[in-house]
């Protein structure tokens, strides 16, 4: 899922102190889980910046709402009348959600209000690491499901580099050596061989943007 | 120096509220929020000893403090409570 946090609360209020009508947009989604940009702290947000705008003196209207994705037009093109009727949208949804409601609502602001950070897991409520970086070439099946692009903090495709030291990684001691990680999942699962495989020069020009896909199959069927 | 480390202070930590002369006479409207099991009885008891508080306070019973959101709390000061008091 996509991560992301708030932004602080005087960069946001900077935002929109000039606006007369403020929709704070909620995502329910990858946001919500978070606890960054869904329905709740949408509603947070806009009561916070209702109080800073009385205590300010500034007459700003400002509401909240929320769907269900941002990243899928369907889910909010049911509400776009609504959402028109605003000087600004503030939105909580990540980056996604802000760059397509921007192409879809014609002439009104969009602004983000988190800043989007990473995909992610859950190991725990409240806790979100990057386990993958998106390169668009998986090798995880070399790696003993174990990611040198997102865990490695040089990406090394053929590691460890000298600076691994006691399972820890000389960036920081948070952080685990991606390639110890790799070797001791690789040996639990008695392929020790694929340390040796020399994986080649990665072609990066899948990772980098901007980037988009279509399923085949679907495009067929349109035809 | 004092000057330049209390503008330092100021600047990591900027106070929202605006500084503001009280009225004479003024006493702020304070929200409690009380547990159904444990505050709120404890209230309920001040009653029946007939025991008096100021009538600045109102009390909402909560089936459990727990389900105290903060949006709870947002509202009771946007709507111009001074204070919320939480027991359970």
């Amino acid at each position: 899922m996509i991560t992301g946090e708030q932004k602080p609360f005087e960069e946001i209020w900077n935002m929109v102190k000039d606006f007369k009508k403020v929709l704070v947009f909620g995502c329910n989604t990858c946001v919500a889980i978070c606890h960054a940009g869904g329905s709740k702290e949408a509603e947070i947000l806009a009561s916070l910046l209702r109080m800073r705008a009385a205590q300010e003196g500034a007459a700003i209207e400002i509401n909240h709402a929320a769907v269900e994705r941002h990243c899928e037009p369907e889910f909010f093109q049911p509400g776009m009348d609504n959402v028109r009727t605003y000087d600004l949208i503030l939105s909580t949804a990540c980056g996604v959600g802000v760059n397509l409601l921007s192409e879809h609502i014609g002439d009104i602001p969009v602004f983000p209000a988190i800043n989007t950070e990473f995909f992610g897991a859950v190991p725990r409520s409240g806790e979100f690491t990057e386990l993958c970086a998106g390169c668009g070439n998986c090798i995880l099946h070399l790696t003993g499901g174990i990611c040198p692009i997102a865990r490695c903090s040089k990406s090394l495709l053929n590691g460890p580099c000298g600076g691994t030291n006691n399972g820890s990684c000389e960036v920081s001691p948070d952080i685990k050596c991606a390639w110890v990680q790799i070797y001791d999942r690789l040996k639990q699962l008695n392929r020790l061989d694929l340390m040796n495989e020399i994986v080649d020069a990665k072609d990066w020009s899948k990772a980098q943007g901007p980037r988009n896909f279509k399923v085949k199959l679907l495009e067929e069927i349109k035809k | 120096m004092d000057k330049v480390v209390q503008s330092s202070e100021q600047a990591k930590a900027p106070s929202i509220e605006k500084s503001h002369e009280t009225p004479e006479g003024w006493e702020p409207n304070i929200l409690a929020f009380a547990c159904h099991y444990c505050a709120f009885a404890a209230a309920d008891l001040a009653g029946v000893m007939r025991l008096s508080y100021s009538p600045n306070v109102k009390i909402i019973r909560l089936p459990c403090t727990g389900k105290l959101d903060q949006i709870y709390v947002l509202r009771a000061f946007e709507k111009g409570i001074d204070g919320v008091f939480v027991a359970g």
